[in-house]
């Protein structure tokens, strides 16, 4: 399991995904929206996931 | 890889494809400000620069680079915060913009609707009928003006990135507002007048996406805070909307800034003559009207 955390909505979530871009999919997230942080690294590209990886999705959006 | 020196990118630009690992994006990302100020002539010397400041990554990744170019370009500068009072949302972005202006050593004036008005965004709320975003646009606005002149800033910067000049220019379409839209650009307001600050928007050609994973990249530790109260929701939609053509078509935002650069000054001629200003009977601060939105609103609130 892919141990994920949205930042957007606050939400901590395990899933199974083989790539990043499957759970992007999954979650409805707009790559546009977000940067992406794969075991504390940016990830700009679709990389394949493995157990035990940690995800980031952090938002780009201003708060208002 | 990189595209430059072969190493893991942090980002990929979205308008090039271009892969960027960290240390060319940092060259990269100030580059593109340095130049944006320089194009468009957004700060002279000798100048004091206001910088509005919010709380959040895009003004205090300005304030940092403002500060950071200060000494070679010969500016002063000072951070300006309006605290709406909007509880648990202001409340703790104020606290960053306190830590992080006393990191640079740059000096922070706070200025609150309480203390102007008599009343918090909050208590105003339960008093009006009326939505957050607009009484927000004009008091913050009218704060942001008034105060800048009284500490004597030549012109504001502000935070305000590509995919927020993207978003208005769209919205304005949308609401055939060119005149508003006249109003646009990387350095905005009057010229020579005496009661209006000019503002500057030195992250006019960087997106949001880049401005946050600058602030990542440095570690400026600004966690994402939401205002409650957003309501924008015709903006959000377009946004969203913006954001799925970008997806599938990469570089329509540039594309759309880059067409809008080049009829802008069309626009600003043909409605130059909308621009005089006309001054509030009341409070004598600039506005369309005889007297001002600001004034209108406090009348309602008291």
């Amino acid at each position: 399991m892919v141990k994920v955390f949205v930042e957007k909505e606050n939400k901590r979530i395990n899933l199974r995904a083989k790539d990043i871009d499957e759970i992007m999919k999954k979650l409805n997230i707009n790559k546009e929206e977000v940067i992406i942080v794969k075991n504390n690294e940016l990830t700009p590209r679709n990389e394949r996931l493995k157990n035990s990886d940690e995800l980031k999705f952090l938002s780009v959006i201003s708060g208002g | 890889m990189c595209k430059q020196c072969e190493l893991k990118p942090v980002i990929i630009l979205s308008n090039s494809k271009k892969g960027l690992c960290r240390s060319c994006f940092f060259r990269y990302f100030e580059r593109k400000f340095n130049k944006t100020i320089s194009q468009f002539k957004l700060i002279e010397p000798d100048e004091k620069i206001g910088v509005a400041v919010s709380g959040g990554k895009d003004s205090l990744s300005l304030l940092y680079l403002l500060n950071k170019i200060r000494e070679k370009r010969r500016f002063r500068i000072e951070a300006l915060l309006i605290d709406e009072g909007i509880k648990g949302y202001r409340d703790k972005t104020i606290m960053d913009a306190k830590r992080f202006c006393r990191e640079l050593g740059t000096k922070l004036t706070i200025v609150s609707y309480k203390g102007e008005f008599g009343y918090t965004l909050d208590q105003m709320l339960k008093k009006l009928k009326i939505k957050p975003c607009s009484i927000c646009g004009v008091f913050r606005r009218y704060l942001l003006n008034k105060y800048s002149r009284k500490l004597k800033f030549d012109k504001l910067a502000t935070g305000h990135n590509l995919d927020d000049e993207v978003q208005t220019i769209l919205m304005n379409q949308f609401r055939s507002n060119q005149e508003i839209s006249a109003r646009l650009g990387p350095i905005t307001g009057i010229k020579d007048s005496e009661k209006f600050v000019r503002r500057i928007k030195p992250f006019y050609l960087i997106t949001e996406k880049e401005t946050t994973t600058y602030a990542y990249l440095k570690n400026f530790n600004i966690p994402f805070c939401e205002c409650p109260n957003n309501t924008q929701a015709y903006r959000i939609e377009v946004r969203n909307f913006i954001n799925n053509f970008e997806q599938r078509y990469p570089g329509t935002k540039h594309s759309i800034i880059n067409s809008f650069l080049e009829i802008l000054p069309s626009l600003k001629e043909k409605y130059r003559n909308y621009e005089e200003i006309k001054y509030c009977r009341k409070c004598k601060e600039p506005s369309s009207k005889e007297i001002c939105q600001t004034c209108e609103l406090r009348n309602k609130i008291r």
